[in-house]
């Protein structure tokens, strides 16, 4: 392989498979400007505008363009598709056309019928009578497994999208050992592990391996098949900055052409292809101009991922996102920083394309970031809204500096580790649980063990508190079992080898279980124990609602007295999740994440003593509840940083929202004061943030859904006012001036 | 000792330089017609101990200091306050806290010589620049007492001087040559102006307040209205702020 990496630098990473140790024999560090950068090029543009057209008519068919409802997708089930041939310099698609979406029916046939039933297509009845007869898919195999227990708690709402009925995604393949090692040399190494590693006497989980490396073989040998489809022979490893990303790109392709997980990451590739632009600059084979086009072209690909989802799924997950999530930035373990030139190139497809939710870039935050790069992304927030930033100085100790971000906020190391997603537990609709003797507010069905109702004619907050210790004990073995089965079955019936072959092939493995509700359950407590709170019950004992006297402090103000709840219920809940042996010997961790779910988790939960009413939304994450942030953006911050990323290593996702005038009178003051923001916030030890600087079309959205901006700040000339709580004559008003501004 | 405040701001980015904490006092005696948060003109009950303050703005140092921000304390009129405001700025200044104070210039001359030691910037807002439109716009207050206070300022600490624009009345020829005029007699050590531009988003909390709201009828002025009093001022000789 030895004239593939010429003019690397010899390591580890020559011996055995270590694209870690490559990247930092290799790479060179970036700490100048974004002056370098080049608009797009002629091709791109020809390429962007043809999709650009594209999108349009999707959304003008409700937002789906096509579908092949005749052919199960996998690895090689379609001919090679193109948007513009002669234009595009990074090639493949799902199928043979630009979004044309594809069936993936070993999660679930009932997912994929409903789907086409939909979008006005008819599945194709050959492949309904073999996955009903003959084929056993993940969300049959599941349904079959669940106790009575694991369905009630599943209906009612306490556990909310869990993945059984589609692939579970959250896996990242180390993409990049494609374009280092070529296929061949991959598949060497799988053979010789299952030997080395799984030979002897044959255990259970041996004869499994074995079988899953066999699989992760097959896998392997497919996506060189779909690349010399494509003219491209990736046996071997990519010999220039063009090869290098076209074969990343075959692994992530094969990914989403062979399963519908919910979040796809990429992983971590821009300062891994800087090596290649690098070399190629050096032996003059290769332009800025020509590089940034090849890291455009990339991105085009990766904004037009598409699953075939129903519209039940998108309005868990409004926007049909897929969380094509690629980290930039961070810090190595050296003290060099991992920002190259290509971080700012990945960057900068957000000038040359426009803004865009995919692929989902999130920054690794540290404050030893070169000062010039944390300009550049702030320049780039403020413009778009599109990035989100993460606490490389909590992650790193953890997960060491070459860890990817699985949907929002789960890390792990690249190619070491997978995990178990679990989507999440409702806390607030627990704690009714404990208020109502275990019953269900909404349906009065028993739901937890039964237990006697709290005493006398106020809730009495040590004696509430302990049933909700109860509860949480009672739901963290349901919920540990639930998972245990679901992954039991997503590994026989819908096993992920194209991504899998991409990992060591002894893996480690995370089960991440998650939390909805966090802020209405913490504030139910400090109003039970501050305020004096009534339930006033049903004639079957059920509270259907709360009467609150006096105020009590919120989540949101730094206020020690409630936030210290926030860490101690996901302190205990964990503890208590770690009581139940997880499937596979897998490491329990924990988020606090609910993308837009809190919405529909919201109208499950009846009304909680906190004062918000039945059906109301969540907020989300770990957001306070909008409205009650009484004392600026910097309060909820550190209320959010208060609970522990030791307790939540699944990430912790808080989500902000301003305006550019409050940011700063100026430009340049704002991206300074965004970038000062950012740097306190690592420096609390807090997790995450996604930052949304938004403009007058934002704030058109914000009139309509003001539930999706708690903390949308006017600020002008020496007041904040919220803008929801504006009247819609004033909210009109700033957003007539904003946009006159904006001319 | 404690202070009478309306509300605090954790992330204050336009009363000043970089990331402020700001703190609302209550208790305002000029009552311009255009004030935004009439809320904060009764001095109320609500009390803060100047160390319940700083141990508040400890907490976030490490935002405000990556910014090269601070504390600042507007109104409400913190002259109002001199010893409570003298005693937190003091405080802060000794634990390396930058202080800003957000003043309408409507005090007495003690009061402004008590707080100037421990001020390091201050953001001065003055209503109009004829004395007659001054008394129009907040309730028959002459301006000449605050003019001399301005000067006692500017001679001393570095100044924001902001002058809101609504169109037609402080944007006159007149009011604007009266401001000029002013500001060149200041003998201002470091003064930069920031022309700010009128907002009605104060509307709603009149109506709350049940107080009857003058300028229902004034427009937000133009970009073009800003640039033209931006344009007089810069080529009479003095700073703009941005």
């Amino acid at each position: 392989m030895n004239n593939y990496w010429n003019g690397f630098k010899d390591g580890n990473w020559q011996q055995q498979i270590d694209v870690r140790n490559f990247i930092q024999e290799n790479y060179t560090p970036y700490e100048g400007s974004e002056d370098f950068l080049v608009d797009k090029t002629k091709k791109t543009e020809i390429v962007w505008d043809k999709c650009k057209l594209l999108l349009s008519q999707e959304r003008e068919k409700n937002g789906v363009l096509d579908v092949d409802s005749n052919t199960v997708s996998t690895i090689t089930s379609h001919a090679p598709g193109y948007i513009d041939k002669d234009n595009e310099v990074i090639v493949g698609l799902q199928l043979d056309a630009p979004l044309k979406r594809g069936l993936v029916l070993s999660g679930g046939l009932r997912m994929a019928q409903q789907a086409c039933n939909e979008y006005g297509y008819k599945l194709n009845p050959e492949l309904e009578k073999i996955y009903s007869k003959y084929v056993k898919t993940h969300n049959e195999a599941v349904f079959s497994l669940y106790t009575p227990e694991m369905r009630k708690v599943r209906s009612l709402g306490l556990l909310t999208g869990l993945p059984d009925a589609y692939g579970r995604g959250r896996i990242i393949g180390d993409y990049r050992r494609i374009a280092l090692y070529g296929i061949d040399y991959l598949i060497e190494q799988k053979q010789n592990d299952r030997e080395n590693l799984f030979s002897g006497e044959i255990s259970e989980e041996k004869a499994r391996s074995r079988d899953e490396i066999a699989q992760q073989i097959a896998a392997l040998k497919a996506i060189k098949k779909m690349a010399a489809a494509y003219g491209f022979d990736i046996s071997c490893p990519a010999k220039n900055t063009r090869e290098a990303v076209q074969w990343i790109y075959f692994g992530y392709l094969a990914a989403v052409k062979n399963q519908n997980g919910a979040a796809m990451s990429i992983g971590r590739v821009s300062t891994f292809i800087d090596i290649y632009i690098e070399r190629d600059l050096k032996n003059g084979i290769l332009t800025e101009a020509a590089a940034q086009e090849i890291i455009d072209q990339f991105v085009i690909k990766l904004r037009l991922i598409r699953m075939l989802r129903t519209p039940e799924y998108n309005e868990l997950f409004a926007g049909d996102p897929l969380w094509v999530t690629e980290v930039i930035g961070g810090m190595g373990e050296d003290g060099r920083t991992l920002v190259t030139k290509t971080s700012m190139r990945t960057l900068h497809t957000l000038n040359n394309l426009g803004p865009a939710p995919e692929p989902n870039i999130t920054i690794l935050w540290s404050k030893k970031l070169p000062a010039a790069f944390k300009r550049f992304a702030s320049i780039i927030s403020i413009k778009t809204s599109a990035v989100q930033y993460e606490n490389d100085e909590v992650m790193r100790p953890v997960f060491g500096d070459d860890y990817g971000i699985a949907c929002c906020v789960s890390a792990m190391k690249l190619g070491k580790m997978m995990q178990f997603f679990g989507a999440r537990a409702n806390l607030a609709k627990a704690l009714l649980l404990a208020i109502n003797g275990g019953k269900d507010e909404k349906t009065n069905k028993q739901l937890a063990p039964q237990m006697p109702l709290p005493q006398g004619e106020y809730l009495d907050y040590d004696d509430v508190r302990k049933k909700y210790s109860e509860v949480l004990a009672w739901l963290a073995g349901v919920y540990v079992n639930t998972m245990n089965v679901i992954h039991y079955s997503h590994d026989r019936h819908a096993y992920e080898a194209e991504q899998m072959a991409l990992h060591d092939s002894k893996v480690a493995r995370l089960m991440a279980f998650g939390i909805a509700g966090l802020s209405v359950a913490v504030d139910s407590l400090s109003a039970i124990k501050y305020a004096k709170v009534k339930p006033i019950r049903d004639e079957n004992g059920v509270a259907v609602d709360f009467a609150i006297e006096g105020d009590f402090p919120k989540y949101g103000n730094n206020d020690s007295r409630v936030d210290s709840f926030a860490k101690e219920i996901t302190h205990e809940f964990i503890t208590e999740l770690k009581k139940h042996p997880a499937y596979r010997n897998a490491e329990h961790t924990l988020s606090i994440l609910t993308i837009t779910s809190n919405v529909v988790y919201g109208k499950k939960t009846g009304a909680t003593p906190d004062g918000r009413k039945s059906g109301q939304p969540l907020a989300p994450g770990a957001n306070p509840m909008h409205g009650r942030d009484k004392a600026g953006a910097l309060a909820a911050m550190k209320s959010v940083a208060n609970i522990s990323y030791d307790d939540c290593r699944d990430g912790i996702s808080y989500t902000f929202s301003i305006i550019p005038e409050a940011l700063g009178k100026t430009d340049e003051i704002r991206e300074k004061n965004l970038t000062a923001l950012l740097d306190g916030y690592s420096n609390c030890n807090a997790h995450h943030i996604n930052v949304n600087v938004h403009d007058r079309s934002t704030l058109k959205d914000a009139m309509e859904h003001p539930e999706k901006y708690p903390q949308l700040t006017i600020r002008v000339s020496g007041y904040a006012v919220n803008f929801i709580k504006l009247d819609r004559e004033h909210q009109q008003e700033v957003i007539d001036r904003t946009f006159y501004e904006a001319i | 000792m404690k202070g009478y405040y309306h509300s605090r701001e954790t992330f204050g980015t336009v009363d000043g330089k970089g990331i402020r904490y700001v703190l609302f006092l209550a208790g305002c005696n000029l009552q311009c017609a255009f004030c935004h948060n009439p809320d904060t003109w009764k001095q109320g009950n609500r009390l803060i101990d100047s160390e319940e303050v700083l141990h508040e703005v400890e907490e976030y140092r490490s935002f405000y200091e990556a910014s090269g921000g601070g504390i600042t304390v507007s109104g409400g009129e913190p002259l109002l306050q001199p010893d409570f405001v003298a005693e937190l700025f003091q405080l802060c200044q000794e634990n390396k806290i930058s202080t800003t104070l957000d003043t309408s210039g409507s005090g007495a001359k003690a009061a402004i010589m008590k707080i100037l030691p421990y001020t390091d910037h201050v953001l001065f807002s003055l209503k109009a620049g004829t004395e007659s439109l001054h008394k129009k716009l907040t309730a028959g207050n002459s301006n000449k007492n605050i003019i001399e206070n301005l000067k006692i300022i500017a001679k001393r600490k570095p100044v924001t001087l902001r002058y809101v624009i609504l169109p037609g009345i402080t944007d006159s020829a007149l009011e604007i040559a009266a401001l000029i005029k002013i500001i060149h007699s200041l003998e201002a050590i470091d003064l930069a102006v920031d022309i700010l531009p009128y907002h009605k988003m104060g509307i709603s909390k009149w109506k709350e307040l049940g107080m009857k709201y003058l300028l229902a009828d004034v427009n937000t002025p133009t970009a073009h209205e800003i640039m033209a009093v931006k344009d007089k001022i810069k080529a009479s000789g003095i700073k703009l702020a941005h």
